[in-house]
C-alpha cells in the first residue's frame, strides 16, 4: 500500500458502509467478500472503490465479479479468493454474522482470515513483513485492549552471530534458563525451555548420559561442572533441509529461525536435530497476561500457537538491536559470549583464536555457531 | 457423452452393490462406521486439545501414528509384489489377486495419508505444502519426495484398477498397451515409495539407530513380506465369503515370495543384530534399550520380544514346503509374520530412534488412549475403503455388475 | 516401445537426482567462511545508545582498546582522605568514629595478602601497586592483574568476565571489581533459581503405572 496507514482503518470505512447499507461486506457476492479481505494487493484508491462496490452495489462502474477478476492475482491470491468463495459458508458466515458484533470483532475474523491465507514469511518483501506484524499487532490490540511491539527488523550486513561458552566459568545457577524463558515468552504450563545446563561428573568426561539437567540443590555442587545447551544456530542446520514446507531457514546473519505460522507442526526437524534444540507446542501455551514481554520480533518472542515448532533464536529481537541476548546478559558468572564473528575485533573472534574451543557432536557436519572453552 | 454415462451408470451401480449384502457384511460395515466414528471423536478431542493429549513429547516426538504410517506404506509398496509377474512377466495366475492386490495399496495409501494428517500440529495450514500454493521444500525435504510418491502411487493404484474394471465392466478386454506401462512404473514406484520413505529416517545423521544404510532394503523386505501376508489372508476371507474364485495355486504362489522376503528379513536382522551387540558403540544405546532396556526403562520389551519370536517362528514354518502347503499354518503363519513385522516395523522402529534422546535422556512413550482411538479409527477407515473397493471390484470380475445387462433391463 | 518409456523414465529420475544433490557451500566450513568474509564491523548497529546512562572510561591495553565503567563515582565515601587526611598511623587510636569494620578480607592467605597489600596507609586515594606505585581507582584491575595475570590475559581479549551493553561495538566490558568484591571475591554457592516438574514427569513418572 502507498500509505503508511493500516490496512484496517480503511476496513474499518467499509464496515460502516456496510452496515448503513444494511448488509455485511460480503453480502454483494461472495468474490467481492474475498477481494475486500485482500486489499494488500490494491492500491489505497483501487480498494477504496472496491470497497463501495462492495457495499453500496455495482451501479458505478463494475459489479463485484468484474471487479475482482480485473485485479491481477498470482496464484496463491487466486487460491485465495477461491478458498474465500468455497469457504464463504464456514468462515464468512462468522464475519457476517459479527454486523451485529461491532466492528472490532468484525475485523478481527478480518485479520485471522488474512493471518490464515498470508504466504511464507521467508518469501515476503519487507511491506508484506510490516503488514503482517503490523496485522497481528492490531489483533493483539483488539483482543486484550493492549498494546505490544513488534518488529520484523531483517539481518543486517556484516553480520553472523556465534556464542561461546566458558564451561570453567558457569555455576549451574539457571539464571539463563529464567532469563530466556521470561524474554521469550515461552509456554508456562508445560514448563517450556530451550536452554538445559547439564551437570556432569568431574573425571567423567563430558558424559552426557549420566549427567542430570533438572538437578536442584546448592550449586555449585562439589565434584560437578556445568554445561549448557541450547540450539546451535548451525552453519549446515539439518532441521532446515528437512522441513517440508520451508518453515524453518537460517536468515543472512545465521540465525536460525521459525515461521510460526508456516510451520504445519509435523516435527521432522524435531527429529533431524542432534542437539535438542527444537521445542514443539503441544498444547496452545499459556503466559499469563502481565508477564508477556512486549518487545517482540516476528521471528522471535512473539506469542506461538499451538501446534507449531520454536526454539532459541539468540533472542532475535535484542541481537539485531546490537543488545546481547537474554541469557547472555542474566550470566552471573560471563561464562556466555556472543558477538558477530565477522568483525576481526569483537570478543568472540578473540575466544576462537586464543583459547581451546570445540563444538559438540562435530563428526555429524552441522558446524554449530556455539563454541565451548575452558580457562 | 458415451463414456460419462458408463461411469455414472457405474457409480450408481456400486454404490447399489456396497449397500447390499448380507447381514454379516452389514454388521462388518456397521462396525467399522462405528469405529471411525470413535476415531473421529478421539481426533476431534486432538484438534481441541493439541496434540498434548498424545503421548508423545519433546523427548519422544513421533509414535503411533508415524509407526503406522511406516508400516502401511510397506503394505502399500507390496501390492507390486503381484503386479510385476502378472502384467510384466504374463503369468496370468494372479491376475484376480492383482485387483485385490492394488485395492488393498489404496486402502493402504490412503491410510498412511490418513496417519501423517493426523499426526500434523496445524492441520488447518496444510494447504502450505501443496506445491504451488504453498511452499514446496523439493528436493532437499525427503518428506516433500515423500508426498510426492506416495500421492503418484495412488493415483496409479487407483488408474489401472479402474481401467481394467471400466473395461470389464462393459464387457470389453482391457487393451494391454495402455495399462502395461502403467504397471512397468508401478512397479518401479512401489520400490521408490518404500526406500524414499526409508530415507526419510535413514537421512538423520542425529539418530544413528536410524542411521545405517541397511534400513532402506530391510524396509522392503519387510514389506514384501508383511504385504502380501495380509494379501493372503484377504485372498482367504474373499474366498470363503464370495464366489469370487481364487485358485490355490495363486495362494501358493504369493506365499512362496512372503517365505523368501521373510528369510532375507530375517538375515538383515541377524546382520543388523551383530553390527549392535558384537562391537558395541555409543550409537548402540538405541538397541539396547530396544532389546534390553536401559537404565531401568523397558517399555518395549514386551513388544520385540513378542515380535521376534512370532518373526522367527513363522519364516521358519514356511520355509518348510510341506507345511506352508497346509492352508491352516499357512494363514496362521501370515497371522503371526503381520504382527511381528508391525511391531518391528512400527513401534519397534520409530519410537527407539528417539531413545535415548540427544543428550542421553531418556523419556519412554507409550500411546494414550486418544491416540489408540485414532489409530483404530483410522484403520476402520482403511478396511472401510477396501471393503467398498473390493465388493465392487468382485461384482465386475464376476460379472454381476455390467452396463449392457443393466441398459436392456431398463 | 517398453523399452523406449523404461529408458526415458530412467533419465528423469537420474536428472531428478542430480537435481536434487544439495549445493555445496563456497567454504568447506564456518571458520574457511568466516575468514573469508570477515571485516570491521562498521554497520548500524551500535552500543551507544544502551550505553548512554553509564560513564565510561577509555583504556588502552596491549592491542585491546575498550571501555570499562568508570569507578570513583560509584564509591560513597570516595574521596577517601575527607576522612583519611592523614597517614593511617597517626590516625589510630584517634577518638573518630569507626570506619569499614564491618570489611573481612577472605582473598588469599594472610600472609599473602593483608589491607596493605592494595591500600596504601599514606594515600588513601589511590590503590597501590606491589612495587609502591600509585594505581588510580579507577583501573583498578592494574592492581588484580598484578596476581592474576591468566584471567587479565582473557579479561583483555573478552574471554573472562562480562560485556556492560550489547554485542555491537564499542566495546564496554565490566572491570574485575564489577562482579568480584575484591576483599572476598569467590562466588557463592546458592541454589539454582529455575526448577523443571514438567521435567520430571514426563522422565520418571514410569507412564501412569
Amino acid at each position: 500500500m502507498s500509505e503508511s496507514k493500516k490496512w484496517f482503518s480503511l476496513d474499518l470505512d467499509l464496515n460502516k458502509k456496510s452496515e448503513s447499507s444494511g448488509t455485511c461486506g460480503c453480502g454483494n457476492t461472495q468474490e467481492s467478500c474475498g477481494s475486500s479481505h485482500k486489499q494488500e494487493e490494491l492500491s489505497a484508491e483501487e480498494f477504496y472503490e472496491a470497497a463501495i462496490n462492495a457495499s453500496i452495489g455495482d451501479e458505478r462502474k463494475k459489479d463485484g465479479f468484474e471487479q475482482v477478476f480485473d485485479v491481477q492475482m498470482d496464484r496463491r491470491d487466486a487460491f485465495k479468493k477461491l478458498t474465500a468463495s468455497l469457504l464463504i459458508g464456514a468462515g464468512a458466515v462468522s464475519s457476517c454474522t459479527s454486523v451485529v458484533q461491532g466492528a472490532d470483532s468484525k475485523e478481527k475474523a478480518q485479520i485471522d482470515w488474512e493471518e490464515q491465507f498470508k504466504g511464507n514469511y521467508k518469501l515476503m518483501t519487507d511491506d508484506e513483513k510490516k503488514q503482517t506484524v503490523d496485522r497481528l499487532m492490531r489483533s493483539y490490540e483488539l483482543r486484550t485492549g493492549k498494546n505490544i511491539n513488534m518488529s520484523s527488523k531483517n539481518a543486517e550486513e556484516d553480520v553472523l552471530f556465534g556464542y561461546a561458552f566458558n564451561i570453567s566459568k558457569c555455576q549451574g545457577y539457571m539464571n539463563c534458563v529464567t532469563a530466556c524463558v521470561e524474554e521469550n515468552n515461552q509456554d508456562r504450563k508445560s514448563q517450556m525451555q530451550y536452554i538445559r545446563i547439564h551437570e556432569m561428573k568431574d573425571g567423567k568426561g563430558f558424559n552426557f548420559n549420566e549427567a542430570d539437567d533438572n538437578y536442584y540443590h546448592e550449586v555449585p555442587a562439589e565434584g560437578h561442572f556445568y554445561m549448557g545447551t541450547q540450539c546451535f544456530h548451525c552453519d549446515n542446520p539439518p532441521c532446515v533441509d528437512v522441513c517440508p514446507v520451508q518453515a524453518t531457514w537460517k536468515e543472512e546473519d545465521g540465525l536460525v529461525v521459525i515461521d510460526y505460522d508456516w510451520c504445519v507442526g509435523c516435527r521432522y526437524c524435531m527429529a533431524a536435530c542432534p542437539y535438542d534444540g527444537r521445542r514443539f507446542n503441544w498444547s496452545k501455551p499459556e503466559v499469563p497476561e502481565n508477564e508477556i514481554n512486549k518487545n517482540q520480533h516476528y521471528l522471535g518472542n512473539r506469542i506461538r500457537k499451538k501446534g507449531v515448532m520454536e526454539k532459541c533464536t539468540f533472542c532475535v529481537q535484542r541481537s539485531r538491536k546490537g543488545k546481547n541476548p537474554a541469557c547472555v546478559e542474566a550470566c552471573p558468572t560471563g561464562a556466555r559470549i556472543f558477538g558477530n564473528l565477522l568483525d576481526p575485533d569483537s570478543t568472540i573472534r578473540w575466544v576462537l583464536e586464543n583459547k581451546k574451543v570445540f563444538r559438540l557432536k562435530e563428526d555429524l557436519g552441522t558446524e554449530p555457531k556455539f563454541w565451548y572453552f575452558m580457562d | 457423452m458415451r463414456q460419462l454415462k458408463v461411469i455414472r451408470s457405474l457409480v450408481i451401480d456400486s454404490l447399489d452393490t456396497i449397500t447390499k449384502g448380507s447381514k454379516k457384511y452389514h454388521l462388518w460395515m456397521g462396525f467399522l462406521t462405528l469405529v471411525m466414528l470413535i476415531g473421529m471423536y478421539c481426533y476431534s478431542i486432538q484438534l481441541d486439545e493439541g496434540l498434548s493429549v498424545t503421548g508423545m513429547t519433546d523427548r519422544v516426538s513421533w509414535g503411533l501414528y508415524i509407526s503406522n504410517f511406516t508400516f502401511l506404506v510397506g503394505v502399500a509398496a507390496a501390492a507390486v509384489m503381484l503386479v510385476m509377474p502378472t502384467y510384466v512377466l504374463k503369468d496370468i495366475d494372479f491376475k484376480q489377486a492383482v485387483l485385490i492386490g492394488e485395492g488393498l495399496a489404496v486402502a493402504a495409501l490412503i491410510m498412511c495419508l490418513a496417519f501423517v494428517v493426523a499426526d500434523m500440529g496445524g492441520p488447518s495450514v496444510l494447504w502450505h505444502m501443496i506445491p504451488g500454493i504453498g511452499v514446496f521444500n523439493f528436493p532437499n525435504s525427503m518428506l516433500t519426495w515423500d508426498v510426492i510418491v506416495l500421492n503418484g502411487y495412488l493415483f496409479i493404484n487407483i488408474s489401472i484398477p479402474f481401467y481394467i474394471l471400466y473395461r470389464h465392466y462393459q464387457n470389453k478386454e482391457a487393451k494391454k498397451n495402455i495399462y502395461v506401462p502403467g504397471a512397468v512404473l508401478s512397479v518401479f514406484w512401489a520400490v521408490g515409495i518404500h526406500l524414499v520413505t526409508a530415507f526419510l529416517y535413514q537421512g538423520l545423521q542425529a539418530r544413528p539407530f536410524w542411521n545405517n544404510a541397511l534400513l532402506g532394503p530391510r524396509f522392503l523386505a519387510s514389506a514384501f513380506a508383511a504385504g502380501p501376508a495380509l494379501i493372503i489372508l484377504v485372498l482367504a476371507i474373499i474366498r470363503s465369503f464370495t464366489a469370487f474364485k481364487i485358485p490355490d495355486k495363486t495362494i501358493g504362489k504369493i506365499a512362496m515370495i512372503v517365505t523368501v522376503a521373510a528369510q532375507i528379513n530375517l538375515i538383515m536382522l541377524v546382520s543388523e543384530l551383530f553390527k549392535e551387540f558384537y562391537a558395541p558403540t555409543h550409537h548402540s544405546e538405541s538397541a539396547y534399550y530396544l532389546f534390553f532396556g536401559l537404565h531401568g526403562k523397558n517399555a518395549l520389551l514386551p513388544w520385540i520380544w513378542t515380535a521376534i519370536p512370532l518373526n522367527v517362528l513363522a519364516t521358519v514354518m514356511l520355509t518348510f514346503g510341506k507345511l506352508r502347503k497346509n492352508p491352516r499354518i499357512l494363514y496362521f503363519c501370515c497371522f503371526i509374520l503381520f504382527v511381528a513385522i508391525w511391531i518391528e516395523k512400527g513401534f519397534g522402529l520409530i519410537v527407539p530412534g528417539f531413545i535415548p534422546g540427544p543428550y542421553g535422556k531418556i523419556a519412554e512413550y507409550l500411546p494414550t488412549g486418544i491416540e489408540v482411538g485414532v489409530t483404530l479409527g483410522i484403520w476402520a477407515l482403511g478396511a472401510f475403503v477396501f471393503t467398498i473397493l473390493a465388493k465392487t471390484a468382485i461384482g465386475i470380475e464376476l460379472g454381476e455388475l455390467r452396463f449392457k445387462l443393466k441398459k436392456m433391463e431398463s | 516401445m517398453k523399452n523406449k518409456n523404461l529408458i526415458y523414465y530412467l533419465m528423469l529420475f537420474i536428472v531428478v537426482c542430480f537435481y536434487s544433490c544439495k549445493q555445496e557451500g563456497e567454504y568447506h566450513s564456518i571458520t574457511d567462511k568466516i575468514e573469508a568474509d570477515q571485516k570491521p564491523y562498521h554497520g548500524n548497529l551500535s552500543s551507544e545508545e544502551l550505553l548512554a546512562g553509564t560513564d565510561l572510561i577509555q583504556i588502552i591495553e596491549g592491542e585491546h582498546t575498550f571501555l570499562i565503567p568508570e569507578r570513583k563515582g560509584q564509591i560513597k565515601s570516595y574521596a577517601c582522605i575527607e576522612c583519611h587526611s592523614k597517614p593511617l598511623n597517626e590516625m589510630k587510636g584517634v577518638d573518630s568514629q569507626k570506619a569499614h569494620w564491618d570489611i573481612k578480607i577472605n582473598h588469599a592467605a594472610l600472609e599473602t595478602m593483608d589491607c596493605a597489600t592494595c591500600h596504601n596507609p599514606d594515600n588513601m586515594n589511590n590503590l597501590k601497586s606491589l612495587t609502591g606505585k600509585d594505581i588510580d581507582y579507577n583501573l583498578s584491575y592494574k592492581l588484580c592483574a598484578q596476581c592474576h595475570s591468566r584471567q587479565f590475559e582473557d579479561w583483555k581479549g573478552g574471554a573472562h568476565g562480562k560485556k556492560v551493553a550489547g554485542w555491537a561495538p564499542p566495546r564496554a566490558s565490566m572491570t574485575c571489581v564489577n562482579c568480584h568484591n575484591p576483599h572476598n571475591p569467590g562466588f557463592e554457592t546458592r541454589w539454582p533459581v529455575q526448577f523443571n516438574t514438567q521435567k520430571v514427569k514426563e522422565r520418571k513418572d514410569d507412564l501412569g503405572h
